[in-house]
């Protein structure tokens, strides 16, 4: 099966609609509130208020369910090996070198839900915007086309490249191919396919480079966008709303 | 619209002291607003090497040399690219000329970089759409899409630049019987509109349409003349390597008696779904007796090329089994099964990777731990006329070599049974040719052939014709001419 980079749910709620560029400012903003969250409770009611916006927004269980198991061993590896870098408080249990404290697994804890919080609100900004609208609020926020246009190649081209993977590994199954034995030696049986998927994936890069001249890439005087970006005033109103409510939060954590 | 006069063009050779090898030489063509012009040659001739140099794409874009003049709707491109949107050109793989993430952004691209105004852009794009017949799937992801579909996508992101010429290279390549009258119909329309249109075909139904043709032989074109005459002359379309006519197809009947009390394969009630799809297939009950030549037809997407991956284990059944030469498939790794059945994957060159020819066709057997290597690896050398490139890394080789370097591969593992998907498809006369007489050597050997395909004409050759649609197997018959052997 191929894996697509693509994670937009497509839907029509307000999130869906609202100007990307104004999204990107709030996922800013909400990334620097992660850090500024006080507490344990403050990181749980953080996280449980954007799973009710994702899911009032149309995205399904399935997918936030996805990125939980996705973060799962990232979280696993904190909560394991956070507490004996960090042993503060008091003692429960030590072994040699490692000391296992109350202050470390709080630490763990907390560390593991800013991690989560982080992950939640970049998501929430790829589930609810496509590649395009993304890559051109990119372009008009001053990145130049050909660098938003090769993000989005890489994108097309990433799950080109698995597929002609597999291909390549079937075809050579068939003539008897099998990875076995040790690690070594299974990367080794992998040399071949991966000489084919090489050649291959030139020839799709030369093909590409006619593609685009051929519709004019280099001949185009002053490119226009079809869905050209348009900050409305529900637009200016989310990020007036989510600035302000960032300001008051971060003067509330700061004034002691 | 299109005249190039005494155009010879050659890509940079590889190694210094090697001279660049002319790929068109003396090339003269002159083309009027809503022309059409077929332009027919066997595999290598230059077809897609004429379609980028007269699009303005080679040398630029590709390195090498041109010789001569090339001027599109007057411009003469030696003074620089074509203006954006006066020529379009369609690649033979379209697939490749895709890269938005939306069918109606695919369409929307060509005409963003011509700096149209949005509202303009947006009554273009719904038109091209309809035009073609893609407005049902225009949130779609270009690559999802099938392959007519691919091709008629590609053409609207063309067609909708407005431009005067179009070139198209092998339009119809590829595509199932229903995906061919698609193209054609999308051409149809095209010249309806008054584009001049270039059309590198190895179909005569292509050149018949286009109605007038020129041939390219060994990068030399001939002059245009009407399609007709030359069709009729099928001998010298035949040795020219360009067509072969079914009369001239060897005998493919049976040479050996089928022995049914021992099936090579058996397939009971093999359910399939990909994780998380699905069900493809849906409970297929299928026995094949050795020494049979059995042809699979239906259309894109019913399940062909699903079910024949489950022939040597390199997809599971969700439920059923299926069973090789007496032995049970499950639990079996898809390598092990290799030594008893051969496979034949569409777009075979694409998996060629040794640094030599002969390294190429020793892969399998030596995988495989057969003992006689060396000798098979020869005899298939000579088999298939290959000693002279017999160090050539394959990857180098012309597009028909490395389609006989495929075949040269499974022959060389001599298995009991061959799976063939979609041979047929992008081969030349002579190309085909090579293909039938190997088929006819299998037949002889009794060897088991599992043959899919959308050529009609080849799969009546067979002895039984399974026909599967969405999934399920809807008549299994056996032609009129095979009934009682070898008629």
């Amino acid at each position: 099966m191929t894996v697509t980079f693509d994670t937009y749910v497509p839907g029509s709620s307000l999130l869906h609609r609202l100007d990307p560029r104004a999204k990107l400012w709030a996922t800013l903003l909400s990334l620097m509130a992660v850090f500024l969250l006080p507490n344990v409770g403050a990181q749980l009611l953080f996280l449980a208020g954007i799973h009710l916006v994702l899911l009032a927004s149309g995205v399904p269980w399935r997918t936030l369910w996805g990125l939980w198991r996705q973060m799962a061993i990232l979280v696993i590896l904190i909560m394991v090996l956070q507490p004996f870098l960090r042993p503060i408080g008091r003692e429960v249990f030590s072994l040699g070198p490692l000391h296992l404290t109350t202050g470390g697994m709080l630490d763990a804890v907390r560390l593991a839900l800013r991690a989560l919080a982080i992950a939640f609100a970049v998501a929430t900004l790829l589930y609810t915007t496509s590649q395009p609208a993304l890559v051109s609020a990119m372009v008009r926020l001053g990145l130049p086309y050909t660098w938003g246009l090769t993000v989005s190649l890489a994108l097309r081209f990433l799950p080109a490249i698995q597929d002609l993977f597999h291909t390549v590994r079937d075809a050579q199954a068939a003539r008897g191919w099998i990875a076995e034995g040790s690690i070594f030696r299974r990367l080794q049986e992998h040399v071949p396919i991966l000489v084919a998927v090489m050649i291959g994936t030139l020839r799709m890069s030369d093909q590409l480079t006619l593609a685009l001249a051929a519709r004019g890439l280099e001949t185009s005087r002053r490119r226009t966008t079809w869905h050209a970006l348009h900050m409305r005033r529900r637009d200016w109103a989310f990020a007036l709303g989510i600035t302000l409510a960032f300001c008051l939060f971060a003067w509330w954590q700061l004034r002691s | 619209m299109i005249s190039a006069q005494d155009i010879t063009f050659s890509y940079a050779s590889r190694q210094a002291d090697e001279r660049p090898k002319a790929v068109l030489t003396d090339c003269s063509l002159n083309l009027g607003p809503s022309q059409a012009l077929a332009v027919m040659g066997p595999t290598g001739a230059g077809k897609s090497t004429l379609s980028y140099v007269l699009a303005g794409l080679a040398p630029r874009h590709t390195g090498g040399t041109l010789l001569g003049s090339v001027a599109i709707a007057g411009h003469d491109l030696r003074d620089g690219p074509p203006a954006i949107g006066s020529v379009g050109v369609l690649f033979q793989d379209a697939a490749t000329q895709l890269f938005n993430t939306t069918v109606e952004d695919e369409v929307a691209w060509g005409l963003e970089a011509m700096g149209l105004a949005p509202h303009e852009i947006g009554q273009r794009v719904e038109v091209s759409l309809a035009h073609f017949e893609l407005t049902a799937v225009r949130q779609r992801a270009p690559w999802a899409l099938s392959g007519g579909q691919q091709k008629r996508l590609a053409l609207a992101a063309l067609w909708t630049m407005r431009p005067g010429v179009l070139i198209l290279d092998e339009p119809l390549g590829g595509l199932d019987p229903e995906g061919c009258a698609e193209v054609l119909a999308a051409v149809d329309t095209l010249r309806e509109a008054g584009t001049t249109l270039l059309i590198m075909t190895l179909q005569p139904e292509m050149a018949r349409q286009a109605g007038a043709l020129a041939l390219l032989a060994d990068g030399h074109l001939s002059s245009a003349m009407p399609v007709t005459a030359w069709l009729e002359q099928e001998v010298a379309l035949a040795e020219s390597g360009l067509l072969l006519p079914t009369r001239l197809w060897p005998d493919l009947s049976p040479r050996v008696a089928v022995d049914h009390r021992d099936p090579a394969i058996e397939v009971q009630g093999l359910r399939f779904r990909y994780p998380g799809g699905t069900e493809v297939l849906h409970g297929i009950d299928l026995t094949i007796p050795r020494g049979q030549f059995v042809a699979l037809v239906g259309r894109n997407g019913a399940g062909k090329s699903t079910l024949v991956r489950h022939l040597n284990g390199l997809l599971r059944p969700s439920s059923g089994a299926v069973s090789v030469m007496g032995r049970p498939l499950a639990g079996r790794a898809a390598g092990t099964v290799a030594g008893h059945v051969g496979f034949l994957f569409q777009r075979p060159e694409q998996q060629l990777f040794s640094a030599t020819v002969r390294d190429e066709i020793a892969y399998g057997p030596a995988r495989l731990g057969l003992s006689d290597v060396a000798a098979r690896v020869d005899n298939v050398l000579a088999r298939f006329g290959l000693e002279n490139v017999a160090d050539v890394p394959p990857a180098l080789l012309g597009y028909g070599a490395q389609r006989t370097v495929t075949l040269a591969v499974l022959a060389a593992l001599a298995t009991p049974i061959v799976v063939l998907d979609e041979p047929t498809v992008g081969l030349d006369g002579r190309g085909l040719g090579q293909l039938l007489a190997w088929v006819a050597e299998l037949r002889e050997q009794g060897v088991t052939i599992v043959l899919v395909t959308h050529d009609l004409g080849l799969a009546a050759r067979a002895d039984r014709v399974i026909t599967l649609d969405n999934g399920a197997i809807t008549s299994d018959d056996t032609p009129a001419e095979a009934h009682g052997g070898s008629a």
